[in-house]
C-alpha cells in the first residue's frame, strides 16, 4: 500500500475544529515518518451548518507522484478509513440537496475501517449502520461524541485518541511514536493528550463485519437531469402548496422531496400529546416547519424535516410535553401522532421508555455558559472521559490577558 | 383582454389577532441546509406567512440565499429570485416598476402583488445600503426590504460586518495573545438611521421571530400601508454567535429584555416602542447584558472591563437619546 | 434637437427625421412601447437617457422612468423589471458600465433579454470621455450580443432589431448596442422612422413563458449550484448563443420585408471588396474615414475594401472567413487594447486571427491601434495601414507586430 487515504464524517460546525485536528494530524504524524501528505475539507460542505454531515479528508503517500494521483479532487472515491466522529452518522449522510442517502461506510474500501466514537455496542450500531457489499472492520472508541461550536473548544483529547486509534488501525503509515510525536508538536498538544493517544492506542476494539450484517434498508439516492432536461435560466419548480391532513382538518405541508433531514439530527422531539394545551408555539417556532398539524389540532414533528434543534422543547410551556431525546435509540421515522392515536396506551409506554431508559444519555450540542465544557468532561470522566487541567482556551478570558 | 384598471393599491393584511389566527399554511417550507435552530429561517417562514400567496420574493446573496437553495433546489412555495449581495433595494423597485409598467399599461391583470426583498446585515446595511435609501425615496412603487440580521456576514463562515456588536468573535476578529479585541466599532443603527433619512417612506420597524405574532404584523402592516417600507429583524445565530440551537428562541427574547435590541415601529413618521421594549421605556428595569452577552461563545473573551463597556453603551441608548433606542441624537452632553 | 422634414421619395410608411443616435435609439424604444427604463448620467450615452425623459414628458411613451443612484442599481432594477415580464432598456459608458459588472455578469445565465445602449467611452484612468471600444468588449466571454453600430439609421433599426432578437424565446440571452460616443450619439443626420404600425408588425410582445416570475407561475429562480450543475448551466447558454445565429438572420430578413430595407448582410458590412486586394477591418464610426480613404485610394488605383463587423457577438465566423480569404491581405484596426496578448493586438485583430487560423486560405494579417481616447482616425493613419498591408501581400507573410497609428512619438 503506497498511499493511506481518510474521511473524517462529522456534525457540521460542532465538530469542524476536532475533523481540521485530526486530518492535520494524520499529515503531521505522517511526516514525521518521512511520508508526503495533505488535508482538506470538502467543497461543498462550505459553509457548514450546524448538525449537517460533513466530511474532511487526508490522504498520505509514499511520494509525491502518489499523492498527487489523489489531488485536485473534491472528494475520493474510496478510503482507507472512515472515521466517524458522532455515532448518530451510523443511519447516514445526507449533506444537500440531491446527495441522497448514502450509507456512512460508502466510501470505506473492502477490508477498510469504521473508525467511530461511540457508546454503543456494535449490535446496536449495525441496526443503523447500512449493509456493506463487501467486508470491513468496525473499530470503536468508547467515548460520547465530542461536541464543541465555532469559537469555543471542548478539549476532551477527542483528536489525540481518534489518531491512537488510527495508529493502531494502520501502522505502517502511522505509528504510535510519530503520532505521540506530532500531538506533542502541535499548538493544541501537551503530554496529556499523548497519554490519551497511548491509552486509545490500547484500549481499541476492533471487529470484522460481514456483508450480511447491518440495516439491510436500501438508502435513497436521485438521478441529476441531463443539461437539455433542465429548464433554462437558472429555474426551477417552487414546492406546491401543502393540503390538510384527512377531513379538510389539519395541515400537512409539501416538503423539498430532494433534501431530508433524518440524517442531521442528533436528538428527535417525543411528544406526550396528553400533555399539549395546544398553544401552538412549538409548530409557529420551528425554523423547519416540521409540525405537520393533526385534525384534532396537535402538533405531529415530522421526522423527514426535523433537523433536532431543541427549540420546540425550548418554547413548549407545558411540562414535560415536549423531551429531546437521542437519535439512536429511535428506529425509524415513524409519526408518533399516528402511534399515539392507534394505541394510546402502547405510545405512553414506548414514550417513556425513550425519555427515561439507560440508553438516553442527555445530549446537548454545543455552547451554554461558560465554563460548560470544563464541567461536562468531568462528568463524562466516569463514561470513556478524561482528566482536564485548569482553564478551557478560548472560554477563560484570564488566559487570553 | 386584460384588465386595465390600475390602482396601485396594495394587499389589505388585517393584523392576526393572535397566535390561533395565523394562517396555517406554509409558503416557505421544510428541507432547506441551514442550521439548526436558524432563527433567519424562522424570519422567512413567518414573512411569508403572514404575506400570503400573491408575494414575490426577492432573496440577496447570503444564508437565506445559499443555505435555502444547496443545491439547486427550493424550499419556496411563492415565486422566488435571487438577487446580488447589494442588490435587495433595487430588486424590489425594478421587480415593483415592472410590475406596475404592464399592469397600467394593460399588459398583465392587475391586482396587488406583494413585492419582498430581503438581505442580510452585510448586503443591506453596508454593501447594499446605498440601493435600499433609494428605493425608500420612491414612493409610487410598493416593497417591503426586509433586513435579517445575525450580525455577520454568515454565509462566508462569520466575519464582522459593520452590524457586528463591539468585540464578537469572528474570522476576521479572532481574539489573539496580543490584540484580544480587533473588532472594537460599534453596531450601525441602521432601522433609525432609514426612518429618520427617508421622510416619505411610511413605515420602518424593528422586529424579533421570538415574537412571532407581532412580527408577522409589522410585516403586513408594511405590506398594506403603501409605497416602500423597512424592516429590521435581529436573528440570533447558532453557528456565529456560538451557542445550543436550542437557545434561539431564548436569545431572541434577551436581545430585548437587556435593551440590547430596541423593538419600535415608525409609521408615517410616528415612533411607537412595542412589546417588552415599551415596558422598559415605562420604567421596566433592563436585564443586565452580561446575562445576554456570557450565553455566547462568540464573547466568551470579555473581560468584566468589556462587559461594562457593552453596558454603558446600552445604558446610553435608553438613558441618554432623545428618542430611547431609536437615535442617538442628546439633548446635552455631560460638561457642555 | 429632432427636426421633422417633409421629404419627397422617402420610404413608405417612414418619415423622415434628423437626429442624433440617442434621438434614434429614443424614437425605437417609444415604437417598441418600451416598459421600464433606469438612467444614470454619464457621459456620452446618457444623451439617449435625456431623450428617453422627453419623449415620456411629452406623452409619447409610457413607461417607468427611474433614476437610479450608481450604475450597478441601474441595471440590477431593470433586470429584475424583465423577470416579470417587462420590456427593459438601459446603457451606459466607460466605467459607469465597469460598475454595472456584477449585473452584467449574471444577466446571460438568468436569461434576460434586456437591451442596453454603450456608449463606448475611453475607460478612467484616466478619465477621458471619447471612444473607445474595451467597455462593451469586457463582457464578450460573458454571453452577451454585442453589435456596432455606424449610424443613427442603424442605431435606430438594431434597436428594433435587438428586442425581436433577445426576446426570442430560443435566445432570451441580453444584447449591447455600441455606439461611438460623440461621433454617434452627439451629431445628428437624416433617418427614416418606421411607423408604429409597421414596428408592431415586426416585433411581437415579450412573454417570458415559463420563466416569468408572477405567483401564477410559482418557480425558484438562481438556486444556488455546486460543481454538480454550473457545466450543465453553461452548456444551456452556449447552445443559446449558437441559435442566436439562425435567429437573427431570420429577424434581419423579417425587418427587411416589414420595412422595405435593410441589409442583406446582418453580420457586417461590406464596401469595395468585390475585387479587393486588401480588407481592411474596423468596428463603429471608424467606418468613416476608413470608407473616404478607401475612395481616395480607389482613385489611385488601389483596391482596397472595407469589411465592418455589425454583430461581434455571436461571431459570424464562416462568413468572416468566405469574406476575407479572397484578399491579399488584412488589416483589422482596433480602437481598443489587449495588453500582453498574443502579439499585444487590439481584440478584433486576435478574434480575426484566431478565426482565421483554420481556413483553407489565410493571408497575412496585419494588425493596428487606432483612435483610442477619441482621438480622430486621419485618412493618413488609413493610407499607411493600407500600405503596411500592400508590403505584407507582396512579400506574402504577415508581420507579426501590433502598430500603434497616430500617436505621437
Amino acid at each position: 500500500m503506497a498511499h493511506f487515504t481518510c474521511e473524517v464524517v462529522y456534525r457540521g460546525i460542532f465538530q469542524k475544529n476536532l475533523a481540521a485536528r485530526i486530518c492535520r494530524g494524520i499529515v503531521l504524524s505522517a511526516r514525521k515518518a518521512g511520508r508526503w501528505g495533505i488535508a482538506f475539507g470538502r467543497y461543498g460542505d462550505s459553509p457548514q451548518r450546524n448538525g449537517i454531515p460533513a466530511k474532511d479528508f487526508a490522504i498520505v503517500a509514499d511520494t509525491q507522484e502518489e499523492l498527487e494521483q489523489n489531488m485536485a479532487r473534491y472528494e475520493p472515491k474510496e478510503v482507507d478509513v472512515t472515521i466517524c466522529v458522532d455515532d448518530t452518522l451510523s443511519k447516514g449522510v445526507e449533506s444537500w440537496a440531491w446527495y441522497g442517502l448514502q450509507p456512512i461506510n460508502r466510501l470505506t474500501i473492502s477490508g477498510g475501517t469504521l473508525l467511530m466514537t461511540s457508546l454503543q455496542s456494535p449490535a446496536q450500531l449495525l441496526k443503523d449502520i447500512h449493509k456493506k457489499d463487501v467486508p470491513y472492520n468496525l473499530a470503536l472508541i468508547r467515548a460520547k461524541a465530542s461536541f464543541s461550536g465555532l469559537w469555543v473548544y471542548k478539549e476532551d483529547h477527542t483528536e489525540a485518541r481518534i489518531l491512537g486509534a488510527l495508529a493502531r488501525i494502520q501502522p505502517e503509515f502511522l505509528s504510535l511514536d510519530a503520532v505521540c510525536q506530532a500531538i506533542k508538536e502541535a499548538e493544541w498538544g501537551s503530554d496529556l493528550k499523548v497519554a490519551s493517544a497511548r491509552k486509545a492506542h490500547e484500549r481499541l476494539e476492533t471487529q470484522p463485519i460481514k456483508i450480511t450484517e447491518g440495516n439491510a434498508e436500501i438508502p435513497y439516492s436521485f438521478e441529476m437531469p441531463k443539461w437539455w432536461e433542465m429548464r433554462e435560466g437558472v429555474t426551477i419548480p417552487a414546492i406546491p402548496i401543502g393540503k390538510p391532513m384527512e377531513g379538510g382538518k389539519g395541515y400537512v405541508p409539501e416538503r423539498n422531496p430532494y433534501f431530508k433531514k433524518f440524517t442531521t439530527r442528533t436528538m428527535r422531539p417525543v411528544i406526550d400529546f396528553d400533555k399539549c394545551v395546544k398553544c401552538t408555539l412549538c409548530w409557529i417556532q420551528c425554523p423547519d416547519s416540521c409540525f405537520d398539524v393533526t385534525p384534532d389540532g396537535l402538533y405531529d414533528a415530522n421526522m423527514e424535516a426535523c433537523c433536532g434543534c431543541g427549540v420546540c422543547e425550548a418554547v413548549c410551556p407545558a411540562k414535560d410535553c415536549v423531551t429531546m431525546v437521542r437519535e439512536d435509540a429511535f428506529e425509524d421515522n415513524a409519526s408518533q401522532w399516528e402511534m399515539w392515536r392507534t394505541d394510546k396506551a402502547t405510545y405512553k409506554t414506548w414514550m417513556t421508555d425513550k425519555i427515561h431508559s439507560k440508553e438516553h444519555i442527555t445530549r446537548s450540542h454545543g455552547f451554554r455558559f461558560r465554563g460548560q465544557y470544563e464541567e461536562e468532561i468531568k462528568k463524562e470522566l466516569e463514561s470513556g472521559g478524561i482528566e482536564i487541567t485548569a482553564g478551557i482556551p478560548g472560554e477563560n478570558a484570564e488566559s487570553k490577558k | 383582454m386584460a384588465d386595465t384598471t390600475f390602482t396601485n393599491a396594495t394587499q389589505i393584511l388585517e393584523p392576526f389577532k393572535g397566535v390561533k389566527k395565523v394562517t396555517i399554511e406554509e409558503y416557505f417550507t421544510s428541507g432547506h441546509r441551514t442550521c439548526q435552530g436558524c432563527e433567519s429561517a424562522l424570519v422567512m417562514k413567518l414573512m411569508v406567512k403572514a404575506a400570503g400567496p400573491r408575494t414575490i420574493v426577492l432573496g440577496s446573496t447570503g444564508c437565506m440565499y445559499v443555505a435555502n437553495t444547496t443545491y439547486y433546489t427550493t424550499p419556496w412555495v411563492v415565486p422566488w429570485m435571487h438577487t446580488q449581495l447589494g442588490s435587495s433595494g433595487s430588486a424590489a423597485l425594478g421587480t415593483a416598476a415592472g410590475l406596475k409598467a404592464l399592469m397600467k399599461k394593460g399588459k398583465m391583470k392587475s391586482e396587488p402583488i406583494n413585492v419582498i426583498a430581503f438581505c442580510g446585515d452585510g448586503g443591506g446595511a453596508d454593501m447594499g445600503l446605498g440601493a435600499i435609501s433609494a428605493t425608500l425615496t420612491h414612493k409610487e412603487y410598493n416593497s417591503l426590504i426586509l433586513l435579517y440580521d445575525n450580525e455577520s456576514y454568515a454565509n462566508t463562515d462569520i466575519q464582522l460586518s459593520g452590524s457586528t456588536p463591539y468585540g464578537a468573535n469572528t474570522t476576521f476578529s479572532p481574539p489573539g495573545s496580543v490584540k484580544r479585541i480587533i473588532h472594537t466599532r460599534w453596531k450601525k443603527n441602521t432601522a433609525g438611521m432609514l426612518a429618520a433619512g427617508h421622510p416619505e417612506c411610511r413605515y420602518v420597524a424593528t422586529v424579533d421571530a421570538s415574537y412571532a405574532v407581532e412580527m408577522m404584523n409589522k410585516v403586513r402592516k408594511a405590506l398594506t400601508i403603501g409605497g416602500p417600507t423597512f424592516i429590521h429583524s435581529l436573528d440570533p445565530c447558532p453557528k456565529g454567535w456560538d451557542y445550543d440551537p436550542m437557545l434561539s428562541h431564548e436569545l431572541g427574547e434577551l436581545a430585548v429584555e437587556t435593551g440590547v435590541f430596541p423593538l419600535y415601529e415608525v409609521e408615517d413618521g410616528v415612533v411607537r416602542h412595542y412589546g417588552k421594549t415599551k415596558a422598559i421605556v415605562e420604567g421596566r428595569p433592563r436585564k443586565p447584558v452580561r446575562e445576554y452577552l456570557l450565553k455566547q461563545g462568540r464573547f466568551a473573551h470579555f473581560t468584566e472591563e468589556d462587559l461594562d463597556y457593552f453596558q454603558s453603551k446600552v445604558d446610553e441608548m435608553w438613558d441618554k437619546w432623545e428618542i430611547p433606542g431609536v437615535i442617538p441624537f442628546w439633548k446635552e452632553r455631560p460638561g457642555n | 434637437m429632432a427636426v421633422e422634414t417633409k421629404p419627397a421619395g422617402a420610404v413608405a410608411n417612414h418619415k423622415e427625421m434628423l437626429i442624433s443616435g440617442s434621438e434614434a435609439c429614443a424614437e425605437a424604444l417609444t415604437l417598441a412601447d418600451l416598459d421600464v427604463v433606469t438612467a444614470y448620467p454619464i457621459r456620452p450615452y446618457d444623451t439617449v437617457m435625456q431623450a428617453i425623459a422627453k419623449k415620456i414628458a411629452n406623452g409619447h411613451l409610457e413607461a417607468e422612468y427611474i433614476v437610479a443612484e450608481g450604475e450597478h442599481s441601474q441595471f440590477e432594477i431593470v433586470k429584475h423589471a424583465s423577470t416579470v415580464g417587462a420590456r427593459v432598456f438601459c446603457g451606459s459608458s466607460g466605467v459607469g458600465w465597469m460598475y454595472a459588472m456584477e449585473c452584467l455578469t449574471v444577466t446571460p445565465p438568468l436569461r434576460v433579454p434586456m437591451v442596453c445602449m454603450v456608449g463606448n467611452r475611453a475607460l478612467d484612468d484616466p478619465g477621458a470621455f471619447g471612444v473607445e471600444h474595451n467597455d462593451a468588449l469586457v463582457v464578450r466571454d460573458l454571453g452577451w450580443m454585442l453589435i456596432w453600430v455606424d449610424t443613427a439609421q442603424e442605431m435606430l433599426d438594431t434597436t428594433l432589431l435587438a428586442y425581436r432578437i433577445a426576446e426570442d424565446r430560443r435566445v432570451f440571452l441580453p444584447c449591447a448596442i455600441s455606439a461611438d460616443g460623440a461621433f454617434l450619439t452627439h451629431s445628428q443626420s437624416i433617418c427614416q422612422v418606421p411607423s408604429r404600425a409597421l414596428v408592431d408588425r415586426f416585433l411581437p410582445r415579450y412573454d417570458r413563458g415559463d420563466l416569468q416570475l408572477h405567483p401564477d407561475n410559482p418557480i425558484t429562480v438562481a438556486p444556488q449550484a455546486n460543481e454538480d450543475w454550473v457545466i450543465e448551466i453553461r452548456r444551456q447558454n452556449d447552445e443559446a448563443m449558437k441559435r442566436a445565429s439562425s435567429v437573427i438572420e431570420e429577424a434581419y430578413a423579417d425587418f427587411r420585408k416589414v420595412m422595405g430595407r435593410g441589409p442583406e448582410n446582418p453580420w457586417f458590412e461590406e464596401y469595395m471588396t468585390d475585387d479587393a486586394e486588401i480588407i481592411l477591418i474596423g468596428m463603429g464610426t471608424i467606418s468613416l474615414p476608413m470608407k473616404v480613404g478607401i475612395r481616395n485610394m480607389r482613385a489611385q488605383g488601389k483596391k482596397v475594401g472595407l469589411v465592418r463587423p455589425r454583430w461581434f457577438r455571436p461571431f459570424p465566423t464562416e462568413r468572416m472567413v468566405k469574406a476575407l480569404s479572397k484578399a491579399s491581405a488584412i488589416g483589422v484596426i482596433d480602437r481598443d487594447y489587449s495588453f500582453g496578448s498574443p502579439f499585444n493586438s487590439g481584440v478584433v485583430a486576435n478574434e480575426i486571427r484566431a478565426a482565421m487560423y483554420n481556413a483553407d486560405k489565410r493571408p497575412p494579417l496585419l494588425s493596428f491601434i487606432c483612435g483610442l481616447g477619441g482621438r480622430e482616425v486621419t485618412l493618413e493613419d488609413v493610407a499607411k495601414a493600407a500600405d503596411m498591408c500592400f508590403a505584407a501581400a507582396k512579400a506574402g507573410k504577415s508581420d507579426p507586430k501590433t502598430h500603434w497609428l497616430g500617436v505621437r512619438e
